[in-house]
Parts: C-alpha cells; sequence; structure tokens
C-alpha cells in the first residue's frame, strides 16, 4: 500500500506548458491509465490537445480543484471542481485550458476489451526533465525501460535514438532509429530535419528521407 | 452530444450498499465506461461509513481518490487521514475500508485486475436493483439487473444475484432458474454461500431449492 499527495507527486512541467503529474508510474500501476495534470497560473494549458485515435481510450477528464475549460470536438465547456467530462469517441480532439491558478484534473483511460498496456508517451513525458538538463544517460535509461516493455514501438525508438545521438552514442542512435523506420517509415522524413540528428545525419546507415 | 458526456459527481444516484449502508455512487454504470472499474462513494456526516470494508479478492488493484473533505482510511493494518487530492494504491488481497473525518466526503475508486481485459462483475447493480426494489419500483430493479446479466452473461455472481433478487421480488419460479443456471456455472462459489445468505430464506423451503442446495 502506498499513500501520495497530488501534491507531492514529481511535476513535470511540459513544452506546452502544462504540468504532468505521473500518477500511474508513481505507484506502477499496471491496470489502468491514471494520471493528473496541474498549472501554477490561470490560461494555461492543463490537458494538450490530442486524440486518443491511436490508442482507442476512452477517457474520463475530473476536475478535482478549480475550474478548467475544456473544448471537446470544438465545443466549449466550462467545468468546475466535482465536474467531469467522460470522452467515450476516441476520435474528438479534446484539450483544456486551467480558469483558475493551480486547478488539478485528474485522467482514467483505456482501451475496451483490452488488458492494459503502459502508454509509451509516458516514458517520453518523463524524460522530459533529464533531457532539458542534458542528462542524456538518465533519459536513455528511462527510454529503454519502456522499450523492454514495448520493443517494436516506433515512437519510443525513434525517441530513445534523439537520445542517444545528443549523448554521443552514436552507433546505438542509428541501430536504433533503423529499426523505427523499418516498423514505421515515416520516422525517415522526421529524422532528416531533426536537429537531434545534426551530429549523425552524415554517417553511413543514417536512414534516407 | 455524441461522443463526449458531462456531468457532476452530485448529480449521480446516491445508492445505498445493501448491509453495510455506505452510499455509492455508480459512475461506470452511468456513463457506460468500458475500459476498468471506476466509482464514487460519499458520506454527508463525519463519521459515516465510506467505503465499505474488502480485500479486493477480485485480484482487482485499486487507487481511491480523495475528490473532497477528509477520509479515513485503514488500508492493511494502518488508520491514516486523507485530505482532498491523497491518493491510496492498494493492492489485491489488502484490507481497505474507510469513513468519513468530514462532512461532505467524496472519494473516486478506480479498480481493474493487471493483465486481463475488464469484465464488470455486476456488483454495482446487485446494490442500484435492490435500492429501486426498497423504494418499490420492482420493474427498474428487474430491468438493472437484467442489464447487468447481459454484460457478462457467464458470470455466476451475475446469476446467482438475480437470483437473489427475485427471491426477494417473490419471483420464486424465475429465482430457482437463475440460482440453477449459477450453480452450473460455479458450483463451488454458489455452496459456499448458499446456507446463509438470507435473501433466499422466502425460496429455501422450496423443494427445487432443497434439490439445488444437496
Amino acid at each position: 500500500m502506498t499513500v501520495a499527495h497530488l501534491d507531492d507527486l514529481d511535476a513535470i512541467e511540459l513544452p506546452d506548458g502544462f504540468v504532468w503529474r505521473p500518477v500511474r508510474r508513481h505507484f506502477d500501476i499496471r491496470a489502468f491509465g491514471v494520471n493528473a495534470y496541474t498549472t501554477r497560473e490561470a490560461g494555461g494549458q492543463i490537458v494538450e490537445e490530442h486524440t486518443e485515435d491511436s490508442l482507442g481510450h476512452e477517457e474520463i477528464y475530473l476536475v478535482l480543484r478549480g475550474r478548467a475549460r475544456f473544448t471537446i470536438d470544438g465545443n466549449g465547456h466550462e467545468l468546475a471542481a466535482g465536474q467531469l467530462v467522460f470522452v467515450s469517441d476516441p476520435k474528438l480532439r479534446r484539450g483544456a485550458v486551467a480558469l483558475d491558478a493551480d486547478t488539478a484534473v485528474l485522467a482514467l483511460g483505456g482501451k475496451p476489451g483490452a488488458a492494459h498496456t503502459v502508454s509509451a508517451w509516458e516514458a517520453m513525458f518523463a524524460a522530459v526533465p533529464a533531457s532539458r538538463a542534458e542528462d542524456w544517460d538518465e533519459a536513455i535509461r528511462i527510454h529503454m525501460e519502456a522499450l523492454e516493455e514495448q520493443p517494436e514501438h516506433g515512437a519510443l525508438l525513434y525517441n530513445l535514438a534523439c537520445m542517444e545521438a545528443r549523448g554521443g552514442r552514436t552507433l546505438d542512435a542509428l541501430l536504433h532509429l533503423q529499426r523505427a523506420v523499418q516498423l514505421e517509415p515515416k520516422w525517415a522524413a522526421y529524422a532528416s530535419k531533426d536537429s537531434d540528428f545534426a551530429a549523425i545525419r552524415s554517417e553511413p546507415g543514417f536512414p534516407a528521407a | 452530444m455524441s461522443g463526449y458526456e458531462i456531468l457532476s459527481l452530485d448529480d449521480l444516484e446516491r445508492v445505498p450498499y445493501r448491509g453495510s449502508g455506505e452510499v455509492l455512487r455508480p459512475l461506470r454504470l452511468r456513463l457506460g465506461f468500458r475500459p476498468f472499474g471506476v466509482n464514487v462513494w460519499s458520506a454527508d456526516a463525519a463519521d459515516d461509513k465510506l467505503i465499505p470494508p474488502h480485500e479486493e479478492d477480485s485480484g482487482h488493484e485499486e487507487l481511491y481518490v480523495v475528490v473532497r473533505g477528509t477520509a479515513r482510511f485503514t488500508v492493511g493494518e494502518e488508520t491514516f487521514d486523507a485530505p482532498a487530492g491523497t491518493l491510496i494504491h492498494a493492492k489485491a488481497g489488502t484490507f481497505r475500508t474507510a469513513t468519513a473525518a468530514e462532512a461532505a466526503t467524496m472519494v473516486l475508486a478506480a479498480g481493474a485486475k493487471e493483465g486481463e481485459p475488464f469484465v464488470p462483475g455486476g456488483w454495482e447493480s446487485v446494490h442500484l436493483a435492490f435500492a429501486q426494489l426498497e423504494a418499490g419500483d420492482a420493474a427498474a430493479g428487474r430491468a438493472t439487473m437484467e442489464a447487468a446479466i447481459a454484460e457478462n452473461e457467464h458470470a455466476w455472481g451475475g446469476n446467482y444475484n438475480v437470483a437473489c433478487y427475485l427471491a426477494l421480488a417473490g419471483e420464486t419460479d424465475e429465482a430457482i432458474e437463475y440460482l440453477r443456471k449459477a450453480i452450473e456455472l460455479n458450483r463451488e462459489q454458489v455452496r459456499k454461500w448458499l446456507p446463509h445468505d438470507t435473501d433466499l430464506d422466502p425460496i429455501r423451503a422450496d423443494p427445487r431449492f432443497q434439490e439445488l442446495a444437496g
């Protein structure tokens, strides 16, 4: 048994300005998806704009404190603490902006009829502080840990290759990038323009766009 | 509205938990949420019961989120106060229960079994159906139970619970048939419950019951 207050969880500030609170990762919950998001000031993004099309998740977003303005499929809704939006259609674009400072939103999600699989984006988010600090060993470790569970995940392999390229591990970067491109050819085009690969783009074996 | 729905937790139905009196707010049933179990428990006054004592012998791991107020949890042998925003993770097999440490406390509970697709156990429907029966709406109660069976017709527990419901509702013939099906699905589990389940008292003297219990 473990207990933690939401405010004591890691606060990982992401590029869009919202703060990810890694609930599932903190408790190592394996049976379902659950995370929380907070913000430091009113007006900030609190749930990133996205769809669940690739994962097929049904999701519940519950406002735990403060207020948030959700936009679901182009429609705006202001939700206060104790209100939730259940998005059953994974194709619908959803996102939210905090209306009060220190708003908190709990997100619960999973794919109906399937055993839960940990979403690969969690490792990518978890590696953001290490990447920001250019601690490439730690960023690589976080990606490798996730890759053990999902060894054929294209986006994970691509991001791992980015970290390895930045960290000077040229051979590892080339191997993981090649594997990502084998699985999903779209990564070759991304790699051709990605500044993370600047140091290795002229190496033999770098995938052609 | 298609593909999404907005609601307030305060608008969820209040369902008395049979036997121990906690107040279930059946979120999963209300939304039709399918990936895993998720419900809400609420208490109006301090010291009211909040989460029924149990151990999740279903194999579910659970996360409790204190949405408002303060809950006094006992998990394993430890008792502690959990104010709003507290997250409590309990593994399957661990004893857990909670009371409200202040008025107007509300806790969300999510749970499922690792490595398996979620299959609704139908337990929320049992409590909802009995509440409907006790409120005098036997037809609504029956519809609730039948919907639960439709979600998972091969669960012995669902069939057994319908048998209990029908026994109390005075539908003896049908109660016997559901009990027969529950026994076909899991004889061992049903026979653990049969001797002392007072829900079945109205049909206990029926010769068909005697035969099934024999």
